[in-house]
């Protein structure tokens, strides 16, 4: 049986202890559960700031300008910038010089609500991250506009892999579009992850694992406090050092 | 006794006589007319309503035309899910024609996904293949077979050719015979009045004393109030393709021969008619 694929209980037991770590460091997970059943998924919601103009799929020369991910929903610890402020004028944004490098400048960009959902997948035994976006306004961002929230150098890794790229699927315990990365492939990158730190005989959740490499390409930040032992739990938004 | 092979052209060449209205709100140069249609049970609605798309948009003017979507009385229909499935989920106990409603605004996106073009049908119908040939054979066998096979499977549905696409199915539907059917049975039931839009879980075709589970053992283990006890009225009709399969009938049969072309069995559920 190989050690890379998933059941249910396991999935539940590596979300239990995500969220144990999530809820010490305010991240703002949370257990949906269905309605008489043990099944269910982890939600959260987030939002980023992302520049206007990153532009379409084929503009990438040399980016540096990386996205500022704002605290969640549940109200822990602000950062300094008001996320609410939707003209944006507070926020950075890329501009492209003469010579294709990018310079941050003060202009307005976007303020984009996100929503992620971890379900499990009984046909691929993984874990499969949905999620949809919104502009403050409520607007649900479609397809194109969700590739232009999406880090270049990302864009190019999925285009590559077709069968990791973005699509709009219906969710399957809701019934409404979200947009998911496929689950056919996890299988394979996952075994190399968890070999390694088998090797090393360390335990691991493989939920955070997983969580860890898809995560952050569509804009989901996974800090790396979630890794530091459990007795020195300090909140993401703390300056103190472990 | 029928040769099984019979069923599976039966099930192929299902269809649905149809009748699409242009909605009364769209804005017309001159009137509709309805447009009559036979739809086949196993293909998608986007693959084969090119000519009902183009018999409307004779009346309409190009700026008022949006992304195309269906709707059956008040509700949008998905086109990821096959016709037959939404005419046996909807409309399965109402007169024949099944009268759709076809829009070209105010697409819901909140209850659809969006289809600019085939080759999301594609997709979405070569993703269900592999994820129940995951279920049936750890993906060996899809994994297996080449781009052009894949291709041979979506252009046989998207063209009706039988031949075609069978000569590359058959090899989904194998299995080795000491293990008396595929590893876990792809399937979907769907209610009707449920939040969540289907059941899906791992089911095994054989018990662990290597007896072959039937429907009514899926049933009973996935969705127990479809079935009726013993001197109770039956309240749910179990639909596969419209008809009412025997729940004694092997699942691995009812897996090879019913399925879907998207290698799925997909089950509805729906309430007795009480008229």
């Amino acid at each position: 049986m190989s050690c890379s694929v998933l059941d249910e209980q396991q999935f539940r037991q590596g979300c239990q202890l995500l969220l144990q770590r999530s809820d010490q460091l305010g991240d703002g997970w949370s257990w949906e559960a269905v309605q008489g059943s043990e099944e269910g998924y982890l939600r959260k919601t987030a939002r980023r700031s992302v520049p206007s103009d990153w532009g379409p799929l084929h503009d990438q020369e040399g980016f540096s300008f990386h996205p500022q991910t704002l605290c969640d929903s549940t109200g822990h610890e602000k950062e300094e910038q008001d996320p609410a402020a939707s003209t944006g004028s507070d926020f950075l944004s890329a501009e492209e010089q003469d010579d294709g490098s990018y310079t941050v400048t003060d202009s307005s960009s976007r303020v984009v609500q996100y929503e992620y959902h971890i379900l499990f997948s009984c046909s691929y035994g993984a874990p499969v991250l949905y999620f949809r976006a919104f502009t403050l306004e409520g607007k649900s961002l479609a397809l194109e506009e969700m590739w232009s929230t999406i880090h270049p150098n990302y864009r190019l890794r999925l285009q590559n892999c077709p069968l990791s790229a973005i699509s709009q699927q219906e969710h399957p315990l809701l019934g409404q579009p979200f947009f998911f990365l496929h689950p056919c492939r996890t299988e394979e990158f996952m075994g190399l992850v968890l070999q390694a730190v088998q090797d090393q005989g360390r335990p691991v959740n493989y939920v955070l694992s997983w969580l860890s490499v898809v995560g952050p390409v569509v804009g989901l930040d996974v800090p790396l406090q979630y890794c530091t032992p459990l007795h020195s739990a300090v909140s993401l938004n703390s300056t103190k050092p472990d | 006794m029928a040769d099984d092979k019979d069923v599976l052209r039966d099930v192929w060449f299902g269809r649905i006589p149809t009748c699409f209205t242009l909605n009364p709100d769209e804005v017309t140069e001159r009137e509709a007319e309805a447009y009559y249609l036979l739809l086949p049970r196993v293909s998608y609605l986007p693959v084969v309503t090119d000519k009902v798309k183009k018999h409307f948009l004779k009346v309409m003017r190009p700026e008022d035309v949006e992304e195309m979507w269906f709707e059956y009385e008040g509700t949008p229909l998905k086109w990821h899910y096959p016709i037959g499935v939404l005419f046996d989920l909807h409309a399965s106990n109402t007169v024949l024609p099944w009268n759709i409603t076809v829009h070209f605004k105010n697409f819901p996106d909140q209850d659809l996904l969006h289809c600019p073009s085939n080759s999301i049908v594609e997709a979405h119908f070569m993703s269900s293949i592999k994820e129940a040939d995951s279920l049936k054979h750890k993906s060996q066998v899809v994994n297996d077979m080449q781009k052009k096979d894949h291709k041979q499977l979506w252009m046989g549905l998207q063209n009706d050719k039988f031949d075609q696409f069978w000569a590359m199915n058959r090899k989904l539907m194998e299995y080795p015979t000491e293990d008396g059917g595929f590893r876990y049975i792809p399937f979907r039931i769907y209610q009707t009045l449920s939040d969540r839009p289907f059941i899906q879980k791992l089911f095994r075709p054989v018990s662990p004393d290597c007896n072959a589970h039937t429907l009514g053992d899926l049933l009973k283990e996935m969705y127990p109030d479809a079935l009726t006890n013993d001197g109770e009225q039956k309240r749910y009709q179990v639909l596969i393709h419209g008809i009412e399969p025997l729940l004694e009938t092997p699942l691995q049969w009812l897996s090879e021969h019913l399925s879907h072309p998207d290698n799925f069995l997909h089950i509805c559920v729906v309430p007795v008619p009480t008229d």
